[in-house]
């Protein structure tokens, strides 16, 4: 495992068992210092580089360079020993919290070299990051859209509630949020991190994945609802709407077999509709959104959740496998500051390994609100600007596709 | 100027230059938005300029702020306050000092002045009014012989601004 190089005895030449003289250090009790480095449960006291190399890791106290640093045993950032031995405030009663995540009792382990398990991981974890950035604004879209909803519902007449503005609030809001809730320890890393890769990460993947569980869930709801369509409603009063409903709907039929090419169709086949719609669609509409969306919601989002599954196989072995190297090195190499039981520390690592995975879990439900997001905007405006709007609006016409299959039947009827 | 007197003269340790030097490389790659280093030769005490982020009450505002660090930065936190005038703001004093809590009890070395200047920026942003803390006069009278800071006892009661 990830402790194979920490655990075996490396000859520890004598001079790296006592601090480089980086810091002065006060109360240090240098034989507990030699004797915890020659046991490998702290980093030897190699001189820092000043410049980086090839393999070598930056503490990111001292910026200095180093091949091999210890692990806060709450969040694995490293640290080099002599920086460590510089966060324990003598003569304090408050137990010392860890640098860069703040949680108490602060202590280290050490590891060895890093290897390339541990380096991978590290990448996942920081891919883990990027998707609780991604969820956090997700959940903000999606409050933001129940409190439409509600707003919605106190003043169901109007049905144009601008979607363009919908649009604009939440993402803004869940900008502000992702940047202002950044935890500020890892921010030398992480705003590089952010500007790299936030952006691009927001939508693609998990989006598309989205996007395709939801064909997917219409073309079988389609195929699904007509028996029920047919049974449940009296198909007189469909009457009106399979006229100006069904002219439409050749063109975007086509369209969800192949879903790449089908904006174009999907706009124009919006746009004809919005025209033979007209005036008479306000009261159809709210037939058919709430027809469309109450069975739809349940579906999608249990669609959504298998495809995020299958997309986050990596994720869910990365959640196990951390919690896995810190059971295995739950006696290996720890000094804590403040010598504390055992149990709080398990405590610590088994709650944030639950959250993980409780994030992870949640991850499924965006979906829902996306798909909500895509009925509420497609009403209003037919030019999409970003790819999300042209994702909505493909979601709103293949609905209207599934529509059109429903109501063929009815016309069948006729 | 005394009441921008650093909190110690003592000269940088070894390890607050060399970190102080990797920083300024690391802001001069990759510098906060809307924060501006003015070069100097004095590697202990940084001015930068603040602009008020778009869209909220310091908006189009320019302000400066001096960090002074301590010898044993970044053990130590570094002093930082606006040299006056300084912002219009519950938690900014008109002899510039701050009351920010990552600035003194919350500091940790793993924090950097990209990092403070996003904080601050960040509390600017979220402003909500542009006055001063209720107890403005009473305590920049207080620092009057040119206290530092980092000798208040600050009390961090507002999480919110």
């Amino acid at each position: 495992m990830g402790n194979k190089l920490g655990r075996r005895r490396q000859v520890v030449d004598e001079k790296f068992t006592r601090p480089q003289g980086l810091y002065q250090h006060k109360d240090v009790d240098h034989k507990k210092l030699k004797k915890l480095i020659l046991d490998s449960k702290l980093a030897p006291c190699f001189p820092g580089d000043e410049d980086c190399a090839f393999d070598l890791e930056e503490c990111p106290i001292c910026f200095l360079y180093y091949p091999s640093l210890n692990r806060s045993r709450c969040c694995m950032k490293g640290i080099c020993t002599e920086c460590f031995l510089q966060m324990k405030t003598p003569n304090s009663t408050r137990p010392t919290q860890c640098p860069f995540c703040k949680t108490l009792n602060y202590a280290v382990e050490y590891r060895g070299v890093k290897t390339k398990e541990e380096k991978g991981k590290e990448q996942i974890e920081e891919q883990r990051v990027i998707e609780a950035k991604i969820r956090m604004r997700r959940q903000e879209l999606q409050d933001e859209e129940e409190r439409m909803q509600r707003r919605q519902e106190i003043s169901s007449s109007s049905r144009n509630m601008a979607p363009g503005e919908v649009e604009d609030t939440t993402v803004a809001e869940g900008d502000e949020i992702v940047s202002s809730q950044e935890p500020f320890p890892s921010r030398r890393q992480s705003v590089r991190l952010r500007q790299n890769r936030d952006d691009d990460f927001d939508l693609d993947l998990e989006d598309i994945m989205v996007m395709e569980a939801i064909w997917l869930s219409i073309q079988e709801n389609g195929r699904q609802r007509n028996p029920t369509y047919g049974d449940s409603v009296p198909s007189e009063q469909y009457l009106t709407e399979d006229q100006h409903v069904s002219p439409a709907m050749p063109p975007v039929a086509e369209s969800s077999s192949s879903p790449s090419g089908g904006l174009a169709c999907a706009i124009a086949a919006l746009a004809e509709r919005q025209q033979t719609g007209g005036g008479s669609s306000s009261n159809h509409d709210g037939n058919t959104s709430t027809f469309n969306m109450i069975p739809g919601y349940s579906r999608f989002s249990n669609r959504g959740e298998q495809v995020t599954e299958m997309y986050h196989p990596s994720g869910n072995s990365a959640e196990d496998s951390p919690e896995l190297g810190l059971e295995m090195n739950r006696d290996d190499g720890e000094w804590g500051v403040d010598h504390e039981s055992e149990a709080a520390e398990v405590g610590t690592s088994r709650a944030s390994s639950d959250a993980a995975e409780d994030a992870g879990r949640d991850s499924a439900l965006p979906t829902q609100h996306e798909i909500e997001g895509g009925f509420q905007t497609v009403g209003g405006s037919i030019v999409p600007d970003s790819f999300e709007e042209q994702m909505m609006l493909a979601m709103a016409v293949s609905l209207a596709d599934a529509q059109a299959r429903t109501s063929m039947p009815g016309l069948t009827w006729q | 100027m005394t009441s921008t007197a650093a909190p110690s003269r003592k000269v940088l340790s070894k390890i607050a230059c060399n970190r102080l030097q990797k920083e300024l490389v690391e802001w001069q790659v990759n510098p906060p938005a809307g924060f501006k280093h003015k070069v100097t030769d004095n590697l202990q005490r940084w001015v930068i300029e603040v602009n008020g982020a778009p869209g909220t009450l310091y908006a189009n505002e320019m302000y400066q702020l001096q960090v002074d660090f301590p010898e044993h930065y970044p053990m130590e936190a570094p002093q930082v306050i606006f040299v006056p005038p300084a912002p219009l703001h519950p938690h900014i004093y008109s002899n510039g000092h701050i009351c920010l809590d990552i600035l003194y009890d919350s500091w940790s070395p793993a924090m950097t002045v990209s990092s403070i200047c996003i904080s601050i920026l960040s509390m600017l942003s979220s402003s909500t009014v542009k006055q001063r803390p209720a107890d403005n006069d009473r305590y920049v009278k207080n620092c009057r012989n040119g206290r530092s800071p980092k000798e208040t006892r600050w009390w961090f009661h507002d999480d919110k601004v």
